[in-house]
């Protein structure tokens, strides 16, 4: 808790994360997909195409299979909630918040790791072939997305000197800790944007717009639901995209942001915020058109290379003391 | 000797192969290639006697401001170089011809032939005359570069091969020796400021006891490795056995007796100012570890071969890793037996090479089993493979009898410097002259097989003498001359050479 | 310029240190051969901005030269022979490595660590801005060594060739202002004429054997 802040004032601004967490993750996909589709010279759907897609996801009502069991329903829930949690610990507009406390970095990734956990668990629960396929190759990119991750965490951490990720974008946006050791922080940010588009399953590493259940690795493990748990499940994967390109802007590039709590620092820092995001969200638009999915032992080599690159940022911070 | 004479015989020198390279590139007809060959390398011999008698008036020479310095151990080099490359010259005249008239290679072929193996001199030279530690990597690798069209110059499957495999090895090692010298540089940078004489010889042997004691261990640890590439030392061998198999018989002369030398002097350059900062005990034992182990696997080699020229190219390696023995070993017996052994190796390789040429010349193959009968079929050869073989295997009254008997003396004496084993054992000495024994049975073995018997059924007996010839009598008698009576001269050049190395 | 403290310096050349080291991992994950020369003709012209810049900071001259002499020598000159050896003999990729891409990495990851581990006694004892390097300089020269070993294809083991000399080249820059001039043209003549000769080499490889595959080149042996 930030001492000497009131209550109400604390609950208010955990309420507005939640908000502009919330509002804002579809319209980020909404805004890939539109990218995707100017680049490729069509017309494309609305940026706000994705919010009428929920809506009428939550209209409809659900169909069970019969061979499912708890797991299966309760799926949607844990994976929304874990993935909510996880995002309320990342500042998004303002650098230091009440939550802060339980702000550990390893915390955020296995706030995920838990969704992820569940999800495959769920993909297995409903005993199609396609599902179980699809929570193998999670299991797979999984297993190495977070070598990498952590690594790249180790090394943010070394050179912030904290793995609370209030402190470090705080200590950041003040210019010091990472901002004055651009080496590791580069190799960093270059591993976990390679483990964000591995994680958020995003081409090169699972295409979201597939339809071929061979090639799917996502869509796969919710190919089974319907209604409201599909409404729910597509917006968590939503909000984990607008979580990690938080993480990203934030933790790496963090200036603008609001480290008071004047109104004017919060407004602009969530201006600030809006248009990073906006601008990530269009790179991996242009990414998505630029590469080829890759075969899956081809992803092996991929999230090697951002192992390796982890690694190295790590390496040099030892290394290049200066 | 007046200051001109030098710089005259100096420029000589380097001049003769470089002008000799040039002209061959031009000139049509081996017998104007001939010609010239051997002109430049008698004007190399005779600046290299010039040379030798100044250094034995003045110590050391120095020549062009500070690009050339010559001392007692560069002598001894520059007269490995000139002797054996003369005896190659002599040797090429009826080798070459005989390719070309049986239609091997085309005439135009040798003029390349020529260029390259006087830039090859040309490079050697200049690897041994140089001040500047970086000017001498430069001329080394320039060796290298030269030599790979001369191993592949058959173009046969397996030459290329072979020259593919020297070009690679040869270069990555020849890069950590590079990384060695700079850490060199970096550590005389500290001490001497001077940023464009830094690397000089004489500069270094001035301020070596300054030297950060850290920074020169590692890079001579790097050299030592890189520049042990050429050499052949074990573990970096592996391209030695197929090069000097698949080279025409006078450059593989010229690599075994010469280069291999070459770099052994680039090692005991920087291991002389390394030993100032650093103990001469690290040094010693890491020559003398290498020397050993490449000695003994070497002679386990040689009893396993059944191809006539990589036994020479695996005694090659033997006799390299006994001279670093005794160099590592020191003292002064031990450096005098090392200079010793490695005089009387350029002469007993050389000779050997020339033998096996004409042997594979007459009975077109390598195999040994194939080679028998060699005094009907071949007689001056019989006797030149024969005394070099005996040479090689250490016998009396051949030179490398006496220079091996004085490194064993040495290591029995002193034994391995004290960081590497416990002071008096007695396994290195006795390990040495087991493996000499293994290495004596294979050596006699294989060339009694080759030179005695029944020759086989369709092979041309009879010799004719030729100029190829002289060489080899007169190898043959300096490597019996030297193991009865060893002239003055080159006795004190040894003792100078090795004071050099032991006056730390 | 007053806000280029040496610190800022250091900071810029590490940097640049770092990308070639980058690169060299590139050039390891590669499959495609003519990506791998592009990605030494970057690396090179890294290195050669690496140079300028310390030539800059420490108002030392003559490594401009030496860099531009770089910028001549390995991004233009040798790039065009490996990619038109490589037009000519019709390989594109390397298909089989003796050690697979995720293996090779970490194993070069090791090697970082290992350089480290060597220089560290010595690095101290720089007063120079660019001392870091020569840990990122020995890394090079091990992982280029490395690649040697673990690829097949003649042209990738050149390239591995080239990446150590440009690991020694950063480490002369780095530890010592660049050596002599006239060694520094050695170096650099040595070099071009290796790939050069390696050049035609693989091209009598390819008449001779049909492949430049030097696992092909087993017919000689102990």
């Amino acid at each position: 808790m930030i001492p000497d802040q009131p209550i109400a004032q604390a609950v208010a601004l955990i309420l507005a994360q939640a908000v502009v967490l919330l509002c804002v993750s579809p319209a980020i996909v909404g805004l890939i997909n539109k990218v995707k589709a100017r680049l490729q010279c069509r017309r494309g759907a609305g940026i706000l195409q994705p919010y009428a897609d929920l809506q009428k996801l939550f209209r409809k009502q659900p169909v069970l299979s019969t061979t499912t069991t708890w797991i299966f329903t309760a799926t949607p829930y844990i994976v929304f909630a874990s993935t909510v949690t996880a995002g309320l610990l990342i500042p998004v507009f303002a650098s230091q918040m009440p939550l802060n406390f339980a702000g550990n970095i390893i915390a955020f990734v296995y706030l995920l790791a838990l969704g992820r956990f569940f999800l495959i668990l769920a993909g297995l629960d409903s005993g199609s072939s396609f599902g179980g396929m699809g929570s193998s190759r999670e299991a797979i990119v999984a297993s190495l997305t977070e070598p990498a991750m952590i690594m790249a965490i180790f090394a943010i951490a070394l050179t912030a000197g904290s793995t609370n990720l209030s402190t470090i974008v705080h200590r950041t946006a003040l210019l010091e800790g990472i901002a004055t050791d651009p080496s590791p922080h580069l190799m960093a940010l270059a591993a976990v944007f390679i483990v964000a588009l591995a994680e958020t399953g995003r081409v090169p590493v699972d295409n979201p717009a597939t339809h071929l259940e061979l090639t799917m690795i996502h869509e796969a493990m919710v190919l089974e639901y319907s209604g409201r748990y599909l409404g729910l499940l597509e917006w968590a994967s939503a909000i984990k995209l607008l979580v990690f390109l938080t993480l990203i802007a934030n933790v790496f590039a963090p200036w603008g942001i609001a480290t008071s709590f004047t109104p004017i620092a919060l407004s602009i820092g969530l201006a600030v915020y809006l248009i990073k995001v906006a601008g990530l969200a269009l790179l991996i638009g242009t990414i998505e058109c630029m590469f080829a999915k890759l075969r899956l032992f081809r992803v092996t080599d991929l999230l090697g290379v951002a192992f390796i690159l982890a690694l190295l940022g790590l390496l040099f911070f030892y290394m290049l003391r200066g | 000797m007046t200051g001109h004479t030098i710089v005259l015989a100096v420029s000589l020198l380097l001049l003769a192969p470089l002008v000799a390279g040039c002209v061959s590139l031009v000139v049509s007809g081996s017998r104007w290639l001939h010609v010239t060959n051997l002109i430049s390398i008698g004007a190399l011999v005779g600046a290299e006697m010039v040379i030798a008698r100044a250094v034995f008036a003045q110590g050391s020479v120095t020549a062009f401001g500070d690009i050339v310095y010559i001392d007692a151990l560069s002598s001894i080099i520059l007269l490995i170089i000139g002797t054996v490359g003369l005896a190659c010259s002599l040797y090429i005249r009826t080798y070459m011809d005989e390719q070309v008239a049986r239609g091997v290679i085309a005439p135009k072929r040798l003029n390349l032939f020529f260029f390259l193996f006087h830039m090859f001199l040309l490079a050697m030279v200049l690897a041994t005359v140089a001040n500047s530690l970086g000017v001498q990597w430069v001329a080394i690798e320039a060796t290298t570069l030269a030599t790979t069209f001369l191993i592949a110059f058959w173009r046969r499957r397996e030459s290329l091969e072979a020259g593919w495999k020297y070009l690679i090895l040869c270069s990555v090692g020849l890069s950590l020796a590079l990384f060695g010298v700079v850490l060199m540089y970096y550590s005389s940078l500290r001490v001497l400021g001077d940023v464009s004489a830094a690397l000089n010889i004489t500069q270094l042997q001035q301020v070596a006891a300054q030297l950060d004691p850290h920074i020169v261990k590692l890079a001579f640890i790097f050299v030592f490795v890189g520049y042990g590439t050429k050499v052949g030392l074990v573990p970096m061998h592996s391209w030695l056995p197929d090069a000097y198999t698949e080279a025409p018989a006078p450059v593989a002369a010229m690599l075994a007796g010469v280069l291999e030398t070459v770099a052994v002097y680039a090692i005991l350059r920087c291991r002389g100012i390394a030993d100032q900062a650093v103990s001469p005990e690290f040094t010693g034992g890491l020559l003398a570890l290498f020397g050993l182990i490449s000695f003994a696997l070497a002679a386990f080699f040689i009893l396993v071969q059944h191809n006539y020229k990589r036994l020479f190219a695996y005694s090659s390696i033997e006799h390299m890793g006994l001279a670093m023995v005794g160099f590592g070993v020191g003292g002064a017996i031990g450096n005098f037996g090392g200079f010793f052994h490695l005089v009387n190796h350029a002469f007993a390789k050389s000779l050997a090479f020339f033998a096996a040429g004409n042997i594979h010349r007459r009975f077109k193959t390598v195999e040994i089993d194939q080679v028998r009968g060699l005094t009907t079929v071949l007689p001056w050869t019989a006797v030149a493979l024969l005394i070099s073989g005996l040479a090689l295997a250490a016998l009396p009254p051949f030179a490398l009898f006496t220079s091996e008997l004085q490194i064993v003396t040495a290591l029995s004496s002193s034994g391995l410097p004290r960081e590497w084993t416990q002071p008096g054992s007695r396994f290195p000495v006795v390990l040495l002259l087991l493996c000499g024994v293994v290495a004596f049975a294979g050596l006699l073995y294989r060339i009694t097989g080759m030179v005695w018997g029944s020759a086989p059924k369709d092979i041309v007996h009879g010799e004719h003498w030729s100029v190829g010839h002289i060489p080899i009598v007169l190898l043959g008698t300096m490597l019996v001359g030297f193991g009865l009576a060893l002239p003055d001269f080159m006795r004190q050049l040894f003792e100078a050479a090795s004071a050099l190395m032991t006056s730390r | 310029m007053s806000w280029l403290t040496p610190h800022i310096a250091t900071q810029i050349v590490d940097f640049g240190s770092a990308m070639l080291l980058v690169t060299c991992f590139a050039i390891v994950a590669q499959r495609r051969l003519s990506a791998c020369v592009d990605l030494f003709a970057l690396q090179s012209l890294f290195l050669a901005m690496t140079a300028a810049l310390v030539a800059f900071f420490t108002d030392t001259p003559h490594i401009y030269i030496a860099a531009a002499l770089t910028v001549v020598v390995k991004v233009v000159v040798i790039p065009r022979v490996l990619k038109s050896v490589i037009e000519r003999l019709n390989v594109t990729r390397e298909l089989v490595m003796n050690v697979n891409v995720p293996a090779s990495l970490l194993i070069c990851g090791a090697l970082v660590m290992i350089a480290f581990f060597i220089t560290e006694p010595i690095i101290p004892f720089g007063h120079l801005l660019t001392r870091d390097s020569l840990a990122i300089a020995l890394a090079i020269v091990l992982i280029g060594f490395f690649t040697m070993i673990s690829r097949q294809k003649a042209v990738t083991q050149l390239i591995a060739f080239l990446m150590m000399e440009n690991g020694l080249f950063l480490g002369a820059t780095a530890a010592t202002y660049g050596m002599p001039l006239i060694v520094e043209l050695g170096v650099f003549f040595d070099v071009l004429v290796a790939a050069l000769i390696a050049g035609i080499y693989t091209n009598r490889l390819q008449d001779a054997f049909d492949s430049v595959d030097t696992t092909r080149l087993n017919e000689l042996k102990a």
